[in-house]
């Protein structure tokens, strides 16, 4: 009898250590149409009027990290030819443009800006999106060549929410009032 | 467990939008409530009260418990441990992200937060640490039903004051709470009930086991059906100077009523798994300095001092007279029994005369004559008993040892018997029965390792340079070198460092999972 709870509890421990183990918690980035999730990020800086979310992740595209906490969320996208250098993108609540060369506005009232660390051999550098009550940058890393196919479905990939029509779905689909 | 169920279904059921917004709604409520009782001091409170469940404050509890059961060598209790606080993180982790529920809306959020809202992952981890710490180092009675008030107040306080600063939602801290709590408590109550593994921190010395009244019964049990023996009492007897097993004295009455003492030597499974780490530990440090090799069974170690004693006995050494041995548990504990040395004391304890000195070294040279060496010469295994050595404890001893093996037993027995005499009486006695260049040799094999801890604490303490002033006495020789070098021995180390390398590795990754690095 207790050599068969000895096996049961033997059983139960490797089973909870496999799940345990094999478990890996992958991180995910809210959609643009994930307006609960989408909501956590509006939190993080409550005084933005754009959050970042994404869109269909192109083929060779994942995500490598998320964070939404108080004060900024930030989160990286990792392309298989970007030689394991992930792209950092990082919402908060204001940041430096100096140095930066304006860029045509990727936002309704906000402006567009690209810093460039180096274009040899690496195309390296930051993009700042920066509108009323916030930013969001994006720190980037490619190989020259494949640079600007990379740039492009990065672009395509994460996109900004207006927070008026976050708190309009949020109002609508759950009865939540997005402050501010 | 039905709590925790409860909790699962409420998470569950928050993935249908009609009952988020219904819980929601409650919550929401609740919190409104609470931020009306908002006062500056009341903040101040509420925020200091909160950092209890910080990442800093359930790290540093995680650590310390961790650092206790490997200190008090809880193993079961670790391994529990590090099973549950990673399978609790992960529920909770991926709860957090299933469900993906943002912070309270509609109510003004003041404390810091980190990640989606259910279930409170602070509240958990609080809960998950404090009461894993609790089941795992704090013994089972008072002190625990007053830890366990302690664990839920604190609890309950971290999860207020979140409430009042409105960074979780009630519903969030409930679940964290359950979850937190109610995991660990079950899993510990399967893998380490308290009957069975118990924690407590009077350790014995050495690998001694507990006289519990049902192993007393086996014990009284196994001797009259077996031996044929009418045990009256059992008691646990020198413990000090036997590290290796737990001696007993057994009062035994015998067919005629007359009452006599027998000596009973306990084996179990937990001194045969010391036997094998001692070895191991040797055969890295030293290399191969004997036999090294360790009892496959607790059956074969006492069949082994069983043989050993009666080899002794028919080679006419003052050892004790076997009576055999007797099985408690099959396969796991095993008593030797023997004769009980009665009025006998350990020598080295008084001053040791020429007829102590004479008989000592007379023992040594019986081992010779007889092929056999003891390997573990110290003063708690040498005893007196009208100016005659007795030799006790031979369950180290080896038949056809090596010259060097032979050498080390002369040269520690003439160190404990200088211990209560001098350097020089011994070595003019020892010159009787042994050459100058069997001393020289004994004191040439001579070094910290080859002296048993016990005599070489005393040495230590009583006469620092007894074993220079012994080889100034005899003949000049070069010293043995006692470093070998083996395919074994290197194959051992090797991997005892991988196995080190493997458990750190597994430690930082625990760390990461668990989110304690």
């Amino acid at each position: 009898m207790s050599r068969h709870r000895g096996a049961v509890r033997a059983a139960v421990a490797g089973v909870l250590l496999l799940t345990a183990g094999c478990s890996s918690v992958e991180p995910r980035v809210p959609g643009c149409d994930e307006a609960a999730r989408l909501a956590l990020v509006a939190q993080s800086v409550p005084t933005s009027s754009y959050v970042p979310c994404l869109r269909a992740l192109p083929t060779g595209w994942s995500v490598t990290g998320f964070d939404a906490a108080r004060g900024g969320t930030s989160f990286e996208l990792l392309s298989d030819r970007a030689d394991g250098r992930p792209v950092e993108v990082r919402l908060q609540r204001r940041c430096s443009t100096t140095g930066a060369s304006p860029e045509p506005p990727r936002t309704a009232g906000g402006r567009t800006y690209l810093l460039l660390h180096s274009i040899s051999p690496r195309y390296t550098g930051m993009l700042l999106d920066v509108f009323p009550g916030g930013c969001v940058t994006y720190r980037f890393d490619f190989a020259r060549g494949s640079h600007l196919a990379l740039m492009e479905e990065l672009f395509a990939t994460v996109d900004l929410l207006p927070r008026r029509q976050l708190r309009l779905e949020l109002r609508r689909d759950l009865d939540i009032e997005l402050g501010p | 467990m039905a709590a925790v169920a409860a909790v699962l279904m409420l998470a569950a059921a928050l993935g249908s939008d009609p009952i988020l917004q219904v819980v929601t709604g409650l919550d929401i409520a609740v919190l409104r409530a609470l931020s009306r009782l908002r006062t500056g001091p009341g903040i101040d409170l509420a925020e200091g009260v909160a950092a209890l469940g910080s990442d800093v404050v359930v790290r540093t509890v995680a650590w310390v418990t961790l650092a206790v059961l490997v200190v008090t060598r809880r193993w079961r209790h670790l391994v529990g441990y590090v099973v549950i606080t990673l399978t609790t993180t992960l529920v909770v982790t991926e709860l957090a992200l299933a469900l993906g529920r943002p912070r309270p809306t509609d109510v003004l959020v003041l404390g810091s937060w980190d990640g989606y809202s259910f279930p409170s992952r602070p509240v958990a981890a609080t809960a998950l640490v404090l009461v894993a710490a609790l089941l795992t180092v704090v013994p089972a009675g008072s002190r625990r039903v007053w830890g366990a008030m302690g664990v839920t107040g604190l609890v309950a306080a971290v999860a207020v004051a979140r409430l009042y600063l409105a960074v979780d939602h009630p519903s969030d801290v409930v679940a964290g709470a359950v979850l937190g709590a109610l995991l660990p408590l079950a899993a510990f109550r399967l893998f380490t009930p308290d009957d069975v593994f118990p924690v407590t921190y009077r350790r014995p010395t050495g690998a001694h086991l507990e006289l519990s009244h049902p192993r007393h019964q086996a014990i009284v049990r196994a001797l009259d059906q077996q031996l044929g023996l009418a045990v009256e009492s059992v008691e646990l007897f020198g413990l000090a100077g036997s590290a290796g097993s737990t001696p007993l004295r057994l009062g035994v009455r015998a067919a005629d009523g007359t009452r006599g003492d027998l000596f009973g030597k306990l084996y179990a499974v937990n001194h045969l798994r010391s036997d094998r780490w001692y070895k191991l530990g040797r055969t890295v440090l030293y290399g191969r300095l004997e036999d090294e090799k360790p009892f496959s069974t607790v059956r074969r170690l006492v069949e082994y001092e069983d043989h050993l004693l009666r080899l002794l006995r028919d080679a006419g050494l003052p050892t004790p007279a076997p009576h055999g041995f007797v099985e408690i548990t099959p396969e796991r504990e095993y008593l030797v029994v023997m004769e009980f040395f009665d009025g006998a004391r350990e020598l080295g304890g008084e001053p040791v005369g020429v007829s102590e000195i004479d008989s000592g070294l007379r023992v040594v040279r019986q081992l010779w004559e007889a092929g056999v060496a003891h390997r573990d010469i110290k003063p708690s295994n040498l005893l007196v008993r009208d100016g005659q050595v007795l030799l006790i404890d031979v369950a180290f001893a080896t038949v056809r040892p090596t010259p060097w093996r032979q050498a080390v037993d002369l040269a520690n027995m003439m160190l404990v018997l200088a211990l209560g005499s001098s350097a020089e009486a011994v070595y003019r006695r020892a010159l009787r029965q042994f050459a100058a260049d069997d001393i020289a040799e004994a004191f040439a094999a001579s070094r910290s390792v080859t002296v048993p801890s016990q005599l070489r604490n005393r040495l230590r303490a009583e006469a620092p340079d007894l074993i220079a002033e012994l080889r100034a006495l005899a003949p000049q020789r070069e010293p043995v070198t006692i470093q070998l070098w083996s395919v074994r021995r290197v194959v051992v180390t090797g991997g005892l460092v991988v196995a080190l390398l493997l458990a750190a590795g597994l430690m930082a990754a625990y760390a990461r999972l668990a989110g304690l690095a």
